[in-house]
């Protein structure tokens, strides 16, 4: 286990620069200059160039590429452009946000997913089975950014029970009653990603209760409860896994929807603001944080294989 | 009889309720935002975000009246010269920067010295500037080649204008905008706090010196009521909407023309119409390509109907008006005016004809990160298709486009929109080095007499001038005025005063809450 761990975590080595450098040349393709958008369009072209130079962005892109690698290495992801603080700090003042939003969904989506995939599955081919089925069409369906103003509507405007948006930091304000503000987007992007880990639940419980070992667990008089929840469900789970840990990678990364309705200062906001403002170092600096995350997240999931089946081993 | 009574008391208590309302002081006013300015240094740069923010923190010698008239602001008197070519100017005394310093001259002239170098709007300014020095403590002089008639406006012009630093940051800036901790004004707000994505916060100056003046739009007498002016990054505008609804927010900025009738229907909600309006513009390229035909330029005129056009972006808060400033402005003329909005297909085949266009491709920019510039480049690509006109429509988002449209290799024609500018020498169509590269004799000659002139009556004249020889040269079409629309809880108070219209970038010192 330790050297498969050792050599997954060597590989990450590669595998990021990889993305580095595919990032910071198509950044680069992209038409549009960072100083050309900050100054706006009535700027003179001397003016654009005099802020060009300024930024180092007169200078060739293999240079800037180099010096760009070189501090990276050294633990530096730069410069923001338009934020003129280090891009590690920028992100770092995101990630509560990512991080809490991203949790707080899961939980949504295991409360929701799990259970109806469960039920499903036992009461499969029956009307229950139909209905959450359709509740799981439903969520994949509806765009998260009319669920979201539907949600804040209703529970903000009308009822005045939740904040509409936005959400002060925890760590700033000492105040672990915030996270208030994140029940109205984490239920907006939970029930949105829901829908496929009950189908996955669903589909890989049906096949596992039709095993033999099913039959002989039944026979030997167990309680229903304990022949699905003990020895079916966890069969079933290595699939539903993979579904949740890239379910939560990409709750991490990519809810620029949700983020935007519900103002919240996210990861997922920033990449599309950053991207828009051609802010290279912001951009090349979530490629490299993302790329790491779905890397660990893989790890983990890969890792928690071992655990659920113990016939899986790692040299 | 009662119940004409009852409606009596319930008139005149509404009415006392707003009479003799006291200004009360505190609070945080929570202003929802469309998003974040790429920075507060306004010298640098001409995003209207920034200005909103950044008029609280930093003043500049003159400012706007509620007429938009400039009117001195930092300066407390100036006398020009018989000829016209030197102006000194007499700072107000005892006016104290966010860091207890005391605004000088020295500060001035350096404030303008950077602003010469890097800001944005100056090459205008100095143009014909021969001198620049401080005379005493309080006193400075600019000396010019000639006349310039302009001079106030573009003093008072925060937008990329010469915002008065203290000395020791205003010589050390560069072009790069100034960091946050070095955004140290005279404002009636100083800069508190800026998380990214989160708020930008400013908190009362208690230090702060007003001019003794009545209120007078940005002019006159400057109190703040509130404590902190927290402006938060919303992006969707529905959202805001929600927020003021939810009572999350005091302010929103910004909200899409098809919510109008909602929010004057709502009691609690108050409507503001920004003025003066912006207005659209479809610039032609005249330096290369098939633009470069005026023929072909007032054939595309003629065909344009501009209410659809303005109706498919901005709804009810639109208005089909030719002159290039609105009525009710100082600048606003007719000059011109008999060839905008004809919707002629026939007058406009037969203008192609004359020029020889044979349906040829016409490269049109416009960009969906302004959703009001792409609903209308799909009205005007169709109206102009209509009249046989082979119109290539080119979408992309904005840092591409304002890329592409440098080269004037690459397009025919390209849609924005303007910001109202407090003087028409501050149009871009009239700068020759702006995509669209307007650069005639005539346009030129007509400018720099415009600029010369320093009486009104004389600048008016010219400006018909120059407002006729733009419909009749065609280098840019405006396809109307279009006004934004904010919003507050009835709890703000003091932005329906008189003397506190409505002005494109909403100010909010003389605005408190009620309780």
């Amino acid at each position: 286990m330790v050297t498969f761990l050792i050599r997954r975590l060597a590989a990450m080595v590669p595998t990021l620069l990889l993305v580095l450098t595919i990032s910071f040349f198509l950044i680069h393709l992209i038409p549009g200059d960072p100083a050309a958008v900050m100054l706006g369009p009535h700027a003179t072209g001397e003016q654009v160039e005099a802020l060009r130079h300024a930024m180092g962005l007169d200078q060739p892109v293999f240079v800037q590429f180099l010096k760009y690698i070189n501090d990276v290495f050294h633990g530096d992801l730069g410069q923001s452009i338009f934020f003129h603080k280090p891009v590690s700090q920028v992100l770092l003042q995101r990630a509560e946000t990512s991080v809490l939003l991203a949790l707080c969904s899961m939980v949504v989506v295991l409360l929701i997913g799990i259970p109806t995939g469960i039920l499903a599955a036992i009461r499969a081919g029956t009307w229950l089975d139909q209905f959450f089925l359709t509740v799981a069409i439903l969520g994949a369906s509806i765009p998260t950014f009319w669920l979201g103003l539907l949600l804040m509507l209703a529970f903000a405007v009308k009822l005045q029970l939740l904040p509409s948006s936005g959400f002060p930091s925890i760590f700033e304000t000492g105040n672990i009653t915030n996270l208030r503000y994140l029940i109205l987007p984490s239920i907006t992007l939970g029930f949105a990603n829901s829908a496929l880990l009950a189908r996955m639940t669903r589909s890989n419980l049906l096949e596992i209760l039709k095993e033999d070992y099913i039959n002989a667990a039944r026979a030997k008089g167990l309680a229903e409860r304990v022949v699905i929840l003990k020895h079916a469900l966890r069969n079933a789970a290595i699939p539903v896994v993979t579904v949740m840990s890239f379910t939560f990678a990409g709750l991490l990364s990519g809810t620029v929807v949700t983020e935007n309705v519900f103002a919240l200062s996210g990861i997922g906001r920033l990449v599309v603001e950053s991207v828009l403002r051609r802010d290279y170092p912001t951009i090349q600096g979530i490629m490299v944080v993302v790329s790491f995350l779905y890397l660990a997240i893989n790890l983990i999931t890969d890792i928690a294989y071992g655990i659920l089946d113990p016939r899986i081993k790692y040299a | 009889m009662r119940k004409w009574v009852i409606g009596a008391i319930l008139v005149g208590l509404v009415v006392l309720g707003g009479v003799g309302q006291e200004p009360q002081q505190g609070g945080i006013l929570r202003i929802a935002s469309i998003g974040e300015p790429p920075t507060l240094d306004l010298m640098v740069v001409t995003s209207d975000l920034a200005s909103s923010i950044g008029q609280h923190i930093f003043e500049t010698l003159f400012t706007f009246d509620k007429n938009y008239a400039p009117i001195p602001l930092l300066v407390d008197t100036y006398e020009r010269s018989e000829d016209g070519t030197e102006v000194v100017f007499h700072l107000r005394q005892g006016v104290l920067f966010h860091n207890g310093k005391e605004l000088t001259s020295e500060d001035v002239v350096a404030s303008l010295e950077r602003w010469k170098n890097y800001g944005v709007r100056a090459p205008i300014f100095f143009k014909n500037v021969t001198g620049l020095a401080a005379v005493d403590r309080y006193t400075f002089r600019i000396v010019f080649s000639e006349p310039f008639g302009p001079m106030e406006s573009l003093l008072a012009f925060n937008n990329g204008g010469p915002c008065i630093l203290p000395k020791e940051v205003a010589e050390t800036a560069g072009p790069e905008p100034i960091s946050p901790d070095q955004y140290i004004g005279t404002g009636p707000y100083k800069f508190a706090e800026w998380v990214p994505g989160r708020y930008i916060r400013l908190v009362k100056f208690e230090d702060y010196q007003p001019v003794t003046a009545e209120p007078s739009g940005y002019g006159g007498r400057r109190t703040a009521y509130v404590d902190e002016l927290r402006f938060i990054p919303v992006p969707e505008a529905g959202t805001r909407v929600a927020g003021i609804q939810a009572d999350d927010y005091d302010y929103a900025m910004d909200i899409p023309a098809d919510l109008y009738d909602a929010m004057v229907a709502d009691p609690n909600i108050n409507t503001f119409l920004l003025t003066p309006p912006i207005f659209p513009l479809l610039f032609m390229n005249t330096k290369e390509g098939i633009m470069t035909n005026q023929k072909l330029r007032q054939a595309i005129l003629a065909a344009l109907d501009m209410d659809p056009i303005l109706q498919a972006a901005y709804g009810p808060l639109s208005e089909a008006n030719g002159s290039i400033y609105p009525k009710g402005t100082a600048w606003y003329t007719e000059a011109g005016v008999e060839a905008y909005d004809q919707a002629n297909v026939a007058r406009a085949q037969e203008l192609a004809r004359e020029a020889g266009y044979n349906g040829e491709p016409i490269r049109f920019m416009a960009s969906t990160s302004y959703i009001t510039h792409y609903n209308m480049a799909l009205v005007i690509t169709d109206q102009l298709k209509q009249a046989g006109f082979n119109i290539d429509l080119q979408i992309y988002d904005w840092a591409t486009l304002v890329a592409r449209r440098a080269d004037p290799g690459l397009w025919d024609m390209f849609l924005t929109h303007h910001g109202p500018v407090p003087d028409p020498s501050l149009l871009t169509p009239l700068s020759p080095t702006y995509p669209g590269w307007w650069d005639t004799p005539e346009k030129n000659a007509l400018v720099d007499a415009f600029n010369r002139a320093t009486d009104f009556g004389e600048r008016y004249t010219i400006w018909e001038q120059i407002q006729a020889l733009w419909y009749e040269y065609v280098p840019v079409i405006k396809l109307g005025d279009a006004f934004t629309l904010d919003i507050s809880s009835t709890q703000v108070k003091g932005l329906d005063d008189p003397h506190h219209p409505a002005l494109l970038w909403p100010y909010f010192w003389n605005v408190w809450l009620g309780s």
